[in-house]
Protein backbone atom coordinates (compact mmCIF):
# COMPACT_ATOMS: atom_id res chain seq x y z
CA UNK A 1 0.00 0.00 0.00
CA UNK A 2 1.50 3.26 -1.07
CA UNK A 3 -0.01 6.57 -0.12
CA UNK A 4 1.60 9.77 -1.20
CA UNK A 5 -0.36 12.79 -0.21
CA UNK A 6 1.71 15.47 -1.77
CA UNK A 7 3.70 14.59 -4.84
CA UNK A 8 3.90 18.28 -5.71
CA UNK A 9 5.64 19.51 -2.61
CA UNK A 10 7.32 16.39 -1.32
CA UNK A 11 10.67 16.56 0.34
CA UNK A 12 12.39 15.24 -2.74
CA UNK A 13 13.87 18.00 -4.78
CA UNK A 14 15.55 17.24 -8.10
CA UNK A 15 18.87 17.75 -6.32
CA UNK A 16 18.03 15.03 -3.80
CA UNK A 17 17.36 12.69 -6.66
CA UNK A 18 20.73 13.36 -8.21
CA UNK A 19 22.40 12.50 -4.92
CA UNK A 20 20.33 9.38 -4.59
CA UNK A 21 21.24 8.33 -8.10
CA UNK A 22 24.89 8.49 -7.06
CA UNK A 23 24.35 6.15 -4.16
CA UNK A 24 22.29 3.62 -6.03
CA UNK A 25 24.25 0.76 -7.66
CA UNK A 26 23.53 1.94 -11.18
CA UNK A 27 21.96 4.96 -12.76
CA UNK A 28 19.08 3.01 -14.24
CA UNK A 29 15.55 4.26 -13.69
CA UNK A 30 14.29 1.00 -12.24
CA UNK A 31 15.76 1.79 -8.83
CA UNK A 32 13.64 4.86 -8.33
CA UNK A 33 12.63 5.25 -4.74
CA UNK A 34 9.52 7.21 -5.59
CA UNK A 35 5.95 6.55 -4.67
CA UNK A 36 3.91 4.17 -6.76
CA UNK A 37 2.76 4.69 -9.47
CA UNK A 38 5.23 7.09 -11.07
CA UNK A 39 3.56 10.25 -12.30
CA UNK A 40 4.51 12.90 -14.83
CA UNK A 41 2.68 16.19 -14.75
CA UNK A 42 2.83 18.77 -17.48
CA UNK A 43 0.79 21.75 -18.55
CA UNK A 44 0.25 23.95 -21.53
CA UNK A 45 -2.06 26.86 -22.28
CA UNK A 46 -5.17 24.72 -22.42
CA UNK A 47 -4.67 21.62 -20.29
CA UNK A 48 -2.95 20.01 -17.38
CA UNK A 49 -1.81 16.52 -18.37
CA UNK A 50 -1.12 13.80 -15.83
CA UNK A 51 0.64 10.71 -17.12
CA UNK A 52 1.03 7.60 -15.07
CA UNK A 53 2.84 4.30 -15.65
CA UNK A 54 0.41 1.52 -14.74
CA UNK A 55 1.39 -1.70 -16.50
CA UNK A 56 -0.98 -4.62 -16.34
CA UNK A 57 -4.02 -2.57 -15.48
CA UNK A 58 -7.08 -2.11 -17.62
CA UNK A 59 -8.64 1.34 -17.65
CA UNK A 60 -11.80 -0.15 -16.16
CA UNK A 61 -9.84 -1.35 -13.11
CA UNK A 62 -8.47 2.09 -12.34
CA UNK A 63 -10.46 4.31 -10.04
CA UNK A 64 -10.02 7.96 -10.98
CA UNK A 65 -11.55 10.51 -8.63
CA UNK A 66 -11.52 14.22 -9.19
CA UNK A 67 -12.07 16.12 -5.98
CA UNK A 68 -12.16 19.85 -5.39
CA UNK A 69 -8.42 20.35 -5.76
CA UNK A 70 -6.91 16.98 -6.50
CA UNK A 71 -6.91 13.97 -8.78
CA UNK A 72 -6.79 10.59 -7.09
CA UNK A 73 -5.56 7.51 -8.95
CA UNK A 74 -6.52 4.33 -7.15
CA UNK A 75 -6.47 0.66 -7.95
CA UNK A 76 -5.22 -2.75 -7.07
CA UNK A 77 -2.75 -4.93 -8.90
CA UNK A 78 -3.60 -8.60 -8.74
CA UNK A 79 -0.88 -11.20 -8.44
CA UNK A 80 -0.78 -14.14 -10.83
CA UNK A 81 -1.84 -17.58 -9.60
CA UNK A 82 0.78 -20.25 -9.29
CA UNK A 83 4.07 -20.95 -7.61
CA UNK A 84 6.29 -17.89 -7.60
CA UNK A 85 9.99 -18.32 -8.31
CA UNK A 86 10.67 -14.63 -8.52
CA UNK A 87 8.51 -11.66 -7.75
CA UNK A 88 9.60 -8.15 -8.57
CA UNK A 89 6.42 -6.59 -9.84
CA UNK A 90 4.47 -4.79 -7.16
CA UNK A 91 1.05 -6.11 -6.23
CA UNK A 92 -1.67 -4.83 -3.98
CA UNK A 93 -3.60 -1.63 -3.58
CA UNK A 94 -2.12 1.70 -4.52
CA UNK A 95 -3.23 5.27 -4.39
CA UNK A 96 -1.67 8.46 -5.57
CA UNK A 97 -2.96 11.97 -5.11
CA UNK A 98 -2.07 14.79 -7.45
CA UNK A 99 -2.86 18.25 -6.15
CA UNK A 100 -4.17 20.75 -8.63
CA UNK A 101 -3.92 24.37 -7.72
CA UNK A 102 -5.76 25.99 -10.57
CA UNK A 103 -9.38 26.20 -11.61
CA UNK A 104 -10.28 23.34 -13.93
CA UNK A 105 -13.12 22.43 -16.22
CA UNK A 106 -14.38 19.33 -14.44
CA UNK A 107 -16.86 18.35 -17.12
CA UNK A 108 -14.30 17.92 -19.90
CA UNK A 109 -11.69 15.75 -18.16
CA UNK A 110 -10.66 12.80 -20.31
CA UNK A 111 -8.59 9.71 -19.57
CA UNK A 112 -7.12 7.15 -21.89
CA UNK A 113 -4.74 4.26 -21.59
CA UNK A 114 -2.23 2.77 -24.00
CA UNK A 115 0.55 0.22 -23.38
CA UNK A 116 0.28 0.68 -19.64
CA UNK A 117 0.45 4.46 -19.76
CA UNK A 118 -2.50 6.30 -18.30
CA UNK A 119 -3.03 9.81 -19.59
CA UNK A 120 -5.49 12.15 -17.90
CA UNK A 121 -6.11 15.46 -19.61
CA UNK A 122 -7.63 18.11 -17.37
CA UNK A 123 -8.70 21.22 -19.24
CA UNK A 124 -8.21 24.48 -17.45
CA UNK A 125 -11.29 26.57 -16.94
CA UNK A 126 -11.84 29.63 -19.08
CA UNK A 127 -11.33 31.98 -16.17
CA UNK A 128 -7.79 30.76 -15.49
CA UNK A 129 -6.52 31.25 -19.04
CA UNK A 130 -4.44 34.32 -19.68
CA UNK A 131 -6.40 37.01 -21.44
CA UNK A 132 -5.30 39.92 -23.52
CA UNK A 133 -6.82 43.19 -22.53
CA UNK A 134 -6.57 45.96 -25.01
CA UNK A 135 -6.18 49.40 -23.58
CA UNK A 136 -7.43 52.28 -25.59
CA UNK A 137 -5.31 55.34 -25.32
CA UNK A 138 -7.49 58.32 -24.96
CA UNK B 1 29.36 -4.58 -20.24
CA UNK B 2 30.17 -3.59 -23.79
CA UNK B 3 26.52 -3.31 -24.65
CA UNK B 4 25.84 -1.12 -21.67
CA UNK B 5 28.32 1.57 -22.69
CA UNK B 6 26.96 1.49 -26.21
CA UNK B 7 23.44 2.39 -25.13
CA UNK B 8 24.60 5.08 -22.77
CA UNK B 9 26.14 6.87 -25.70
CA UNK B 10 22.73 7.02 -27.30
CA UNK B 11 21.42 8.70 -24.20
CA UNK B 12 18.59 6.37 -23.27
CA UNK B 13 18.70 4.99 -19.75
CA UNK B 14 18.61 1.23 -19.67
CA UNK B 15 16.43 -0.49 -17.12
CA UNK B 16 15.77 -4.04 -16.09
CA UNK B 17 12.03 -4.53 -16.19
CA UNK B 18 10.41 -5.86 -13.03
CA UNK B 19 9.76 -9.55 -13.67
CA UNK B 20 7.70 -12.30 -12.11
CA UNK B 21 8.36 -15.96 -12.80
CA UNK B 22 5.45 -18.23 -11.96
CA UNK B 23 5.03 -21.95 -12.35
CA UNK B 24 1.59 -23.36 -13.02
CA UNK B 25 0.30 -26.74 -14.12
CA UNK B 26 0.80 -25.96 -17.83
CA UNK B 27 4.31 -24.59 -17.59
CA UNK B 28 6.11 -21.44 -16.60
CA UNK B 29 4.96 -17.88 -17.05
CA UNK B 30 7.25 -14.88 -17.14
CA UNK B 31 5.56 -11.54 -16.62
CA UNK B 32 7.45 -8.35 -17.36
CA UNK B 33 6.36 -4.79 -16.71
CA UNK B 34 7.24 -2.83 -19.81
CA UNK B 35 4.94 0.20 -19.81
CA UNK B 36 5.21 2.37 -22.90
CA UNK B 37 6.66 -0.33 -25.15
CA UNK B 38 4.45 -1.11 -28.12
CA UNK B 39 4.18 -4.56 -29.66
CA UNK B 40 6.15 -3.41 -32.71
CA UNK B 41 9.18 -2.14 -30.82
CA UNK B 42 9.54 -5.21 -28.60
CA UNK B 43 12.25 -7.70 -29.54
CA UNK B 44 12.38 -11.20 -28.12
CA UNK B 45 15.40 -13.29 -29.08
CA UNK B 46 15.73 -16.97 -28.39
CA UNK B 47 19.21 -18.33 -28.83
CA UNK B 48 19.86 -21.87 -27.62
CA UNK B 49 18.99 -21.67 -23.92
CA UNK B 50 19.06 -17.91 -23.72
CA UNK B 51 15.99 -15.73 -24.09
CA UNK B 52 16.51 -11.99 -24.37
CA UNK B 53 13.84 -9.34 -24.22
CA UNK B 54 14.47 -5.75 -25.20
CA UNK B 55 12.25 -2.85 -26.04
CA UNK B 56 12.18 0.89 -26.13
CA UNK B 57 9.48 3.12 -24.79
CA UNK B 58 7.95 5.51 -27.26
CA UNK B 59 6.47 8.29 -25.21
CA UNK B 60 5.80 11.24 -27.44
CA UNK B 61 7.75 14.30 -26.47
CA UNK B 62 5.16 16.78 -25.30
CA UNK B 63 5.25 19.74 -27.64
CA UNK B 64 4.72 23.09 -26.01
CA UNK B 65 3.97 21.48 -22.68
CA UNK B 66 5.79 22.65 -19.63
CA UNK B 67 6.92 19.76 -17.46
CA UNK B 68 6.04 20.36 -13.85
CA UNK B 69 6.86 17.07 -12.22
CA UNK B 70 8.76 14.21 -13.82
CA UNK B 71 9.26 10.71 -12.44
CA UNK B 72 9.68 8.62 -15.55
CA UNK B 73 10.78 9.07 -19.10
CA UNK B 74 11.85 7.24 -22.17
CA UNK B 75 14.14 4.33 -21.66
CA UNK B 76 15.21 0.98 -22.92
CA UNK B 77 14.21 -2.23 -21.22
CA UNK B 78 16.54 -5.16 -21.44
CA UNK B 79 16.59 -8.49 -19.70
CA UNK B 80 17.86 -11.97 -20.43
CA UNK B 81 17.03 -15.35 -18.96
CA UNK B 82 18.48 -18.81 -19.24
CA UNK B 83 15.90 -21.47 -19.91
CA UNK B 84 15.78 -24.80 -18.21
CA UNK B 85 15.91 -27.99 -20.27
CA UNK B 86 12.38 -28.93 -19.31
CA UNK B 87 11.00 -25.97 -21.29
CA UNK B 88 9.64 -26.83 -24.73
CA UNK B 89 11.34 -24.11 -26.77
CA UNK B 90 9.25 -24.71 -29.88
CA UNK B 91 6.01 -23.81 -28.13
CA UNK B 92 7.02 -20.61 -26.35
CA UNK B 93 4.34 -17.98 -26.70
CA UNK B 94 4.55 -14.24 -26.12
CA UNK B 95 1.69 -11.87 -25.51
CA UNK B 96 1.73 -8.14 -24.75
CA UNK B 97 -1.21 -6.50 -23.07
CA UNK B 98 -1.49 -3.20 -21.22
CA UNK B 99 2.26 -2.82 -20.97
CA UNK B 100 2.91 -6.29 -19.58
CA UNK B 101 4.73 -8.97 -21.54
CA UNK B 102 3.57 -12.48 -20.80
CA UNK B 103 5.86 -15.28 -21.90
CA UNK B 104 4.42 -18.74 -21.67
CA UNK B 105 7.05 -21.45 -21.48
CA UNK B 106 5.35 -24.83 -21.66
CA UNK B 107 7.07 -27.83 -20.17
CA UNK B 108 8.34 -30.43 -22.59
CA UNK B 109 6.27 -33.58 -22.87
CA UNK B 110 9.00 -35.73 -21.38
CA UNK B 111 9.10 -33.52 -18.30
CA UNK B 112 5.42 -34.05 -17.56
CA UNK B 113 4.75 -36.55 -14.84
CA UNK B 114 3.20 -39.71 -16.25
CA UNK B 115 2.09 -43.13 -15.20
CA UNK B 116 4.17 -46.07 -16.29
CA UNK B 117 2.29 -49.03 -17.60
CA UNK B 118 3.30 -52.33 -16.15
CA UNK B 119 3.48 -55.16 -18.59
CA UNK B 120 2.77 -58.62 -17.49
CA UNK B 121 5.67 -60.94 -18.13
Amino acid sequence: MVIDFSPFFGQQTPLDRIFEAFWSPSMSISQRPYAYPPVNISEDQENITVRCELPGMDISEIDLTLTESSLVVKGERQPAKGKYYRQERPTGAFQRVVNIHSPIDRERVTAKMKDGLLEVVIPKSESSKPKKISIDIA
Amino acid sequence: MIEETRTEEKGLPRAKPATDIVETADGFYIYMDIPGVSKESLIIDLNEDEIKVSGRTAYPSPDGEKLIHVEFGNGEYYRGFTLSHIVDKARIKANVKNGVLELHLPKAEKAQPRKIDIQMG
